[in-house]
């Protein structure tokens, strides 16, 4: 074959190629559609994902109760009420200690003790290591580029109110949107299932029931690990003698949910926190030392029970992953960044098999395919 | 008149279902409680008179339980269809994508206007994770429907060997030449 004869031909078969069949055309279009909504209407985007991830947390109860022949509605209504009472009991026994704790930290005293506390630490190091105070400066320096700092960051507080009035209306929609869909979720697959042509249903399905369970599965995962996180910590803090234990541990269980810089961040707030209570290193030592083991505890044992094996990201992929979330969608993308990447790459794996299928490709399981038996009895 | 609160709060749909999955004999031998998990597993699907419900070679990703209507088992063979089987409500097919994905070695048709319930490897997969017990009651009772196929064809093949022994007594020249085709 002449060079001429070989580009003609591969020229044929690139042609052939470069037209997908009409359907990838209308799921592309669709996906785009979906991201361009998703992207100009994000804070729906965000009501919509809490409402379905609160739905998924619930969805094994309501499942529970269908088991025993349970009507779908009573049982989700049911469960709503029994939330709303545990919520009403919490609120009654934890509230006032809560609140007492937030008025304390939200006073005017907070930004002077901490402006003592890093004073107090400063000439203590300095004291230590004479040395530092060419790296650190002199303490007064440092008290002008603090004040400037907080005043810059309350300066910002009016924006604050506003943002307020959405997330309490947020608050309020999640629970109704969640309710709707966790009743009509069996309703709406049927109506999905119903339209889907039967021919493509069982690849289709099956890659719908490996997404629903790497969600599902990541999501009951985080809720749990959180939970147990939040739990240590309250635990630890209290132990070690560190103020408003319960608001803090409350805030490493939920900052916990996003990986990596989760940890990071409420290890920071904490240590400031304990900073000012102590104005000494030894007990911010301590508190740090009680972070670092938590997270040690939550990578060899918590994490792996809880989460489990849901999500096989590649470490590169999952950075990646949560910084390009970051920067589209902020706190919220980075934490949807982990299970979207994951359903990609299962959603990838399974069409890629279901091709291989249909081609006649059969690959051995795990690597060797299992001997024949040369006769059964 | 009498309030029955079991009734009002009974889904009589499930229970319709739970009913049928107690005939079924793939989940014999199991409790109502865990014919009761594994039934919240299963789609449903309705298909009308005449659609494929796969094709033959189709990778088979899950087991069908005939809710309603019938189904026709069917396979090609030297171009003409070749009818293996009929089934009627309670009846159950695809039961090997549940061991592993290979290709299906017939193709099923809805006759009439069907219904079926559906349960994909994946959620039968984290039955085998979370419900072991159940897990393992389906598995045996798999196993036992193959051990029954893997004995009719046994029992077929014997029968060949003793035809053609049986011709090799009264024709030793044909059953030479068809041993050597």
């Amino acid at each position: 074959m002449t060079p001429e004869e070989e580009e003609s031909d591969g020229g044929e078969t690139a042609s052939r190629r470069w037209f997908p069949p009409p359907p990838s055309i209308v799921w592309a279009l669709a996906i785009a559609v979906v991201i361009l909504i998703v992207y100009v209407a994000s804070d729906v985007a965000v009501l919509f994902i809490f409402s379905a991830t609160l739905a998924y947390v619930l969805n094994p109860l309501v499942r529970m109760a269908e088991g025993f022949t349970i009507r779908r509605d009573l049982a989700v209504t049911a469960i709503y009420l029994a939330i709303v009472v545990v919520l009403f009991a919490a609120a009654f026994l934890l509230l006032p200690r809560l609140s007492a704790e937030i008025d304390n930290l939200s006073s005017g005293s907070f930004t002077q003790q901490l402006d003592q506390a890093v004073d107090k630490l400063h000439r203590e190091i300095i004291a230590e290591y004479p040395a530092a105070e060419r790296i650190l400066g002199v303490p007064e320096a440092r008290n002008e580029r603090l004040s400037a700092l907080i005043e810059r960051q309350t300066a910002n507080l009016p924006n604050l109110l506003t943002h307020m009035v959405s997330i309490v209306v947020v608050i309020v929609l999640i629970p109704v949107f969640s309710y709707f869909l966790l009743r009509d979720s069996r309703k709406i697959v049927r109506l999905l299932l119903d339209r889907l042509p039967a021919v493509h249903i069982e690849t289709s399905v099956a890659v719908w029931c490996e997404i629903d369970r790497i969600i599902g599965r990541y999501i009951r995962g985080l809720a749990l690990d959180g939970l147990a996180i939040g739990t240590i910590a309250a635990t630890g803090l209290w132990a070690l003698g560190v103020n408003y234990p319960l608001l803090l541990g409350a805030f490493s269980g939920m900052a916990n949910v996003v990986p990596y810089l989760g940890p990071f961040l409420s290890g920071t707030v904490v240590s400031v926190i304990a900073m000012i209570q102590f104005q000494s290193l030894a007990p911010l030592a301590k508190v740090l030392l009680l972070y670092l083991g938590i997270k040690f505890c939550d990578i060899t044992m918590i994490s792996p029970i809880t989460v489990g094996g849901s999500v096989h990201l590649h470490p590169i992929l999952l950075v990646a992953s949560l910084l390009i979330g970051g920067h589209a969608f902020g706190l919220i993308g980075m934490i949807v960044a982990v299970p979207t990447v994951t359903t990609l790459q299962e959603v990838a794996r399974l069409l890629l098999e279901h091709r291989r299928g249909r081609a006649g490709i059969r690959l051995p399981h795990h690597g060797r395919a299992l001997p024949l038996q040369t006769y059964v009895c | 008149m009498k309030w029955h609160w079991r009734q009002w709060a009974t889904d009589a749909e499930q229970l319709r279902r739970l009913h049928l999955f107690g005939n079924v004999p793939l989940f014999s031998g199991l409790n109502r409680h865990q014919l009761g998990k594994l039934l919240v597993k299963f789609f449903e699907k309705r298909y009308p008179a005449g659609e494929t419900i796969f094709r033959e070679g189709d990778p088979g990703k899950a087991l069908f339980v005939v809710l309603e209507g019938k189904v026709s088992i069917v396979r090609t063979a030297d171009g003409a269809e070749k009818l293996l089987a009929v089934l009627a409500p309670g009846a159950y097919f695809g039961e090997l994508a549940l061991i592993d994905d290979q290709p299906r070695f017939a193709g099923a048709r809805a006759d009439e206007d069907t219904v079926l319930l559906i349960l994909y490897k994946s959620h039968f997969d984290d039955l085998i994770e979370g419900q072991k017990a159940l897990a393992i009651h389906v598995m045996e009772n798999l196993l036992k429907t193959l051990a029954g196929y893997v004995r009719a064809e046994q029992s077929r093949g014997a029968l060949r060997a003793a035809k053609t022994a049986a011709v090799s007594i009264a024709e030793p020249g044909a059953a030479a030449e068809r041993t050597r085709r």
